[in-house]
């Protein structure tokens, strides 16, 4: 009795279990005969063929009724957070261009998630999508790859001062522009108004006045469950863009763009960085930001249990929309805090339209990207999904001006935002820096300026590759 | 070769060419793309072969090191408890009672959930805000609601323990069976010559399930190796890379960083890894359990 064999598991295993059909014993053994098996084999196999001829029938089939006269183009997106306004915008769209059909494909929400996608597409010239959502720190990288059209002749400077200088510049690599700007965003600050003017505080300027700020309104309000402030810390983008924002506020910068110096483990960025950990995680913050992306930790301040937080354009409406939010309408936004003598820090979000450079639709492509960012479609944008416009004219439109006061509101910040290191290799540089801000901001006892030194290390040999590039 | 011969080789086709496009030709690729330096997002480098650079600086990138600890500690940890409850599980479900086919379809749940969507259970079990697992341990208490995910050490806890719900029917099944092998006969004589629980469980018991419980061990210390939807949907690697297992690693060095040389070098060194334990294994075991007694 040495063990018994694979199949011998497998039946015992399957025993007494409800669903598992057993086949008798006495049948492991074949005894159909071949032939008979052959000749049931081969009607199988004719059938199969069949299949497979009706399979590859089907696309030219297609292509016969496409080459008719409608041209379909392919909007590769994000799942969106308001997908009826968008649909009606492609519907009105195709109301004005009957000879162009959009076939809006859905990717995952996560920007990253969608960026492993896309990229993977372009890669392989996938001529299957002819415009597609870039986020704002794609440009170059998409622009050095050749997977976005040159849209310098389409998109000429007159036009683009139509817009604000932030996402133009982030859309523009090597004075040539690849994106052109769909909405943006920037790291804003919201906090209870309300608090604020019972205890007669203005919003606070710096961050140790935030902490003081709240540290008198938590005392006085002994609720248990109440916090200072609320951001987004987990290992992922946005705690690039938090991260980026007290560093800049502080002086400090991971990098000069323009000498390739790594600024990481100089003296403002440390000095933040420390300001996190030590005040903020844990502290003025719950210990669990640091697994929060945007929904978890303004999720904290809709329930109000925090008094200032961090969070993108979008949230304003969440914030107050009654069904949602337990403190709409008590609800301030402006700029974030800085640190003493420093000036306020904003990372810049946002999307831009693309053009697929292997599209046969380049021109199709290019109508409906008009149409989307046109003035009527970034207002629609704006009053229908809370979408912050990138055309100056928009925020001009008395419509706007009486239906969102609070984007005048945002206006300071956008304008101010800055973007994230531009470079081809900013999906590498972002991996390092959400690694190292990561364990900056979680290992309490470890010495900063050793891992910070570490990570500019690893930074400088990235730059490398990218620098060969260049020769 | 007869009719009969040609007609199995013609069955045995479909599964060939299967097993060629989805497991041969993605290996081999890796193979060849791991001796290359290919960055999606600067083509101008080109596919330049560089031999052996990837793996040389693979050797020297602290944080593979940190991801291969951390796998280490994630295999060894998960498969001694899977194999322990496994084996407790076993002699329970083997035993006579009323409900025992029940029971033994209920402990196959977790094994037959899909991992992101237990992963994701998981999440929010352990979330700090709103999770079962605080609520159980702190009632109403929410000022000492501890945030699981947010401290490394619990975080790589968390994706262990789940892990060992998951798989450990997984471990208990393959044990059963060895279980119910074993001939009755062996068990009486046991009793008539006086030997206790314990003694009857050492002397018999043990032995003549150890070849199932060494092929349970294989199973799962080979899976254990490629975790990733674990971490993927609980921590996605965070936080400060406490759950950055090798696989993910490798993930998102070619799919997320685009940069498809390197990234290749790990998915083969785990590949490499995995293939050694089978080997070492399979050679403990003996090769005659792997191969059907006819």
């Amino acid at each position: 009795m040495q063990g018994a064999s694979a199949s011998e598991y497998l039946w015992i295993c399957t025993e007494g279990v409800p669903g598992f059909s057993r086949i008798p014993k006495e049948c492991s053994g074949i005894h159909i005969t071949s032939k008979k098996a052959y000749m049931i084999m081969r009607r199988l196999l004719s059938k199969i063929a069949i299949c497979g001829i009706l399979i590859l029938w089907a696309p030219l089939v297609d292509v016969v009724s496409a080459a008719k006269d409608t041209t379909e183009i392919v909007f590769l997106t994000w799942k969106p957070n308001q997908p009826e306004v968008w649909n009606k915008l492609i519907q009105q769209f195709h109301e004005k261009h009957p000879h162009i059909t959009v076939k809006r494909q859905v990717c995952p929400h996560s920007s990253t998630e969608y960026h492993a996608i896309i990229t993977q597409r372009l890669k392989n010239r996938d001529v299957s999508v002819d415009v597609f959502l870039m986020d704002v720190v794609w440009p170059p990288e998409f622009a050095n790859a050749g997977w976005a059209l040159d849209l310098s002749s389409r998109f000429p400077e007159a036009e683009q001062e139509k817009f604000l200088a932030g996402p133009i510049s982030a859309g523009i690599y090597h004075e040539k522009i690849y994106g052109v700007p769909c909405y943006m965003a920037a790291g804003l600050f919201y906090y209870r108004k309300d608090l604020l003017e019972k205890y007669h505080f203005d919003p606070p300027a710096t961050w140790a006045e935030m902490i003081e700020q709240g540290n008198i309104i938590l005392s006085d309000h002994k609720n248990p469950g109440m916090v200072i402030y609320s951001a987004q810390f987990k290992q992922y983008e946005g705690l690039v863009c938090n991260m980026l924002e007290f560093l800049r506020s502080n002086g400090g910068e991971i990098l000069d763009q323009k000498t390739g110096q790594v600024l990481l483990d100089q003296a403002p960025a440390l000095e933040a960085i420390s300001f996190v950990r030590d005040h903020i995680i844990g502290k003025a913050a719950p210990r669990g930001v640091v697994t929060y992306e945007e929904p978890e930790s303004l999720s904290l301040f809709t329930q109000g249990k925090t008094i200032f937080h961090r969070n993108w354009p979008y949230a304003w409406a969440v914030a107050n929309d009654p069904e949602k939010s337990t403190v709409s309408g008590k609800v301030g936004v402006g700029s974030l805090p800085a640190f003493e003598g420093h000036d306020h820090a904003a990372t810049l979000g946002g999307w831009h339209f693309g053009i697929n450079a292997f599209s046969i639709h380049q021109e199709a492509a290019w109508q409906f990207i008009q149409f989307m960012a046109s003035k009527e479609s970034q207002k629609t944008l704006a009053l229908k999904a809370g979408l912050a416009p990138t055309r100056k004219s928009v925020y001009e439109d008395p419509v706007i001006q009486q239906k969102m006061p609070h984007l005048i509101a945002f206006l300071p910040s956008l304008k101010k935002a800055v973007s994230r290191p531009l470079s081809p290799i900013y999906p590498m540089i972002s991996q390092e820096l959400q690694r190292f801000f990561s364990a900056a901001i979680v290992h309490e006892n470890e010495a900063l300026p050793s891992m910070a030194h570490a990570s500019a290390v690893r930074l400088k040999k990235l730059l490398e590759l990218e620098a060969m590039i260049a020769k | 070769m007869t009719h009969k011969d040609r007609f199995f080789f013609l069955l045995l086709l479909p599964a060939a060419a299967l097993l060629m496009l989805f497991i041969v030709i993605p290996v081999g690729q890796s193979f060849f793309l791991s001796f290359h330096r290919v960055i999606s997002g600067l083509p101008q480098l080109g596919e330049a072969m560089v031999g052996l650079e990837n793996y040389r600086n693979l050797l020297h990138d602290d944080v593979a090191r940190h991801s291969l600890w951390i796998t280490v500690i994630f295999v060894g940890v998960t498969t001694f408890f899977e194999l322990l409850i496994g084996l407790f599980l076993a002699l329970l479900m083997h035993r006579r009672f009323p409900g025992r086919g029940a029971l033994r379809a209920a402990v196959l749940i977790p094994w037959a959930i899909p991992t992101v969507v237990a992963a994701q259970m998981w999440r929010f079990l352990m979330n700090d805000a709103y999770g079962m697992i605080n609520y159980l341990a702190f009632g109403t208490k929410i000022d000492c609601y501890i945030p699981w995910l947010a401290y490394p050490a619990t975080a790589l806890g968390a994706i262990i323990l789940a892990d060992i719900w998951k798989t450990a029917s997984f471990a208990a099944l393959l044990i059963l069976a060895g279980l119910q092998v074993i001939p009755r006969e062996i068990h009486q004589a046991g009793l008539v010559d006086g030997a206790g629980t314990w003694r009857r469980f050492r002397h018999i018991t043990w032995p003549l399930i150890r070849p199932a419980v060494m092929v349970a061990l294989l199973f799962r210390t080979i899976d254990a190796f490629r975790v990733f939807d674990l971490a993927y949907v609980l921590t996605q690697g965070g936080p400060a890379d406490a759950t950055n297992v090798l696989q993910l690693y490798g993930y998102k060095k070619m799919f997320v960083e685009g940069w498809m040389g390197y990234g290749s070098a790990i998915s083969v060194c785990i590949f490499m890894l995995a293939l050694f334990l089978a080997i070492i294994y399979v050679r403990a075991v003996g090769r005659h359990l792997l191969e059907a007694r006819v």
